[in-house]
């Protein structure tokens, strides 16, 4: 097993960041959403993690047997099941008998936050990739 | 220079060199002057199987860290150029012997 | 000729190695739930290393794990991937120090 498997393992990281990032500006973009396509309000949704071992390319048969680095990929995409936040807002189009609207369970500030700590942790990725770049190359160098 | 005339003994310089390839705890019987060159030869070779061999193993799906092959390749070539400018040495040496007046 | 002191710089740099998988897969995984930070205790295997054995993943103590289980450290994991590179730096300067003496040395007589 070599360094260049850390390549994947940064590689799958980053993946796995983007996804989550994406779902949480979906969040951000839908959190006063009152109605979509299957009706009722917009719902929550984000990723889940898993530890998983990526492919590489170049890897042989053998290093399956001999401890696979751990990287990561999302597990599932979990939509969020509570019932929706429901206002009173009697004029309201989407309001129902009562004058409520349901409204998506989403708090802009948390998934903010989030899309923040992805980001950081995206960013974390890519200078793993960059070091392990650096660190070959210090052993090409070698050669001269 | 002339050498002195004296019995044809392994030149010390070479024998140190020769010591120096060794690993610690080989025995070699001092003085077998074809002993030393088959085991000096021998031992290039040793090293440039064993860099083939990580080479190998870091081309064939990474099972060898890079520095590990290129550090094997550069101890071959040393040892393959210390053997070079011993056999230089070894045949001047021999010519030089060669060309006395006996 | 290179060793003892090339042997044991390789090793040092085997461990660096392993270690930096290590620290990108702890990245990688920084918001896997239940995900526990991996580590090898450095010091001690590079002091018995022997050729070849791949070093024991243990895992990092002293850090404090949030909700899902996860205790990740970034800011750890950063620094130890730009000290684990400086190193690896460093050792490699070094051999290559020492393979242009050699070489040096071999082909100092070359003249005589």
């Amino acid at each position: 097993m070599s360094l260049f498997s850390l390549l994947s393992v940064s590689a799958s990281g980053m993946s796995a960041q983007r996804t989550r990032a994406e779902l949480l500006v979906e969040n951000l973009a839908n959190s006063e959403t009152t109605r979509t396509p299957d009706g009722g309000p917009y719902r929550r949704k984000d990723a889940v993690f898993a530890t998983d071992s990526p492919e590489s390319p170049f890897s042989s048969v053998f290093e399956s047997q001999l401890g696979r680095p751990d990287g990561v990929r999302v597990a599932e995409v979990v939509v969020d099941d509570r019932a929706p936040e429901r206002r009173y807002l009697p004029g309201h189009p989407d309001a129902d008998k009562e004058g409520y609207v349901a409204f998506p369970r989403i708090n802009p500030a948390e998934d903010m936050v989030d899309l923040m700590g992805t980001t950081r942790s995206y960013q974390a990725n890519v200078a793993a990739i960059s070091a392990v770049k650096d660190m070959i190359q210090r052993s090409i160098d070698l050669l001269r | 220079m002339p050498l002195p005339i004296s019995p044809i003994t392994i030149p010390a310089p070479v024998e140190n060199i020769a010591r120096a390839m060794q690993t610690p705890g080989e025995n070699r019987a001092s003085g077998e002057f074809r002993g030393v060159l088959e085991g000096t030869i021998q031992k290039i070779e040793q090293t440039r199987n064993q860099a083939a061999q990580a080479v190998e193993g870091f081309l064939s799906g990474d099972s060898q860290e890079l520095h590990t092959a290129i550090l094997a390749t550069q101890r071959a070539d040393l040892a393959f150029e210390l053997g070079l400018q011993v056999r230089n040495k070894v045949v001047s040496a021999y010519q030089e012997i060669m060309r006395m007046q006996m | 000729m290179l060793d003892p002191l090339a042997g044991r710089l390789e090793q040092y740099m085997d461990l660096l190695s392993a270690r930096q998988k290590l620290v990108a897969s702890n990245i990688a995984n920084a918001d896997t739930p239940g995900y526990k930070t991996k580590d090898i205790d450095f010091q001690n295997e590079f002091l018995n290393a022997a050729a070849q054995i791949a070093p024991h993943t243990v895992e990092a103590r002293g850090l404090a794990a949030r909700n899902d289980g996860n205790n990740v450290s970034i800011d750890r994991e950063a620094r130890l991937l730009a000290e684990n590179d400086l190193r690896f730096n460093i050792a490699t300067n070094l051999l290559r120090g020492q393979i242009r003496t050699v070489r040096e040395a071999i082909n100092e007589g070359k003249g005589a």
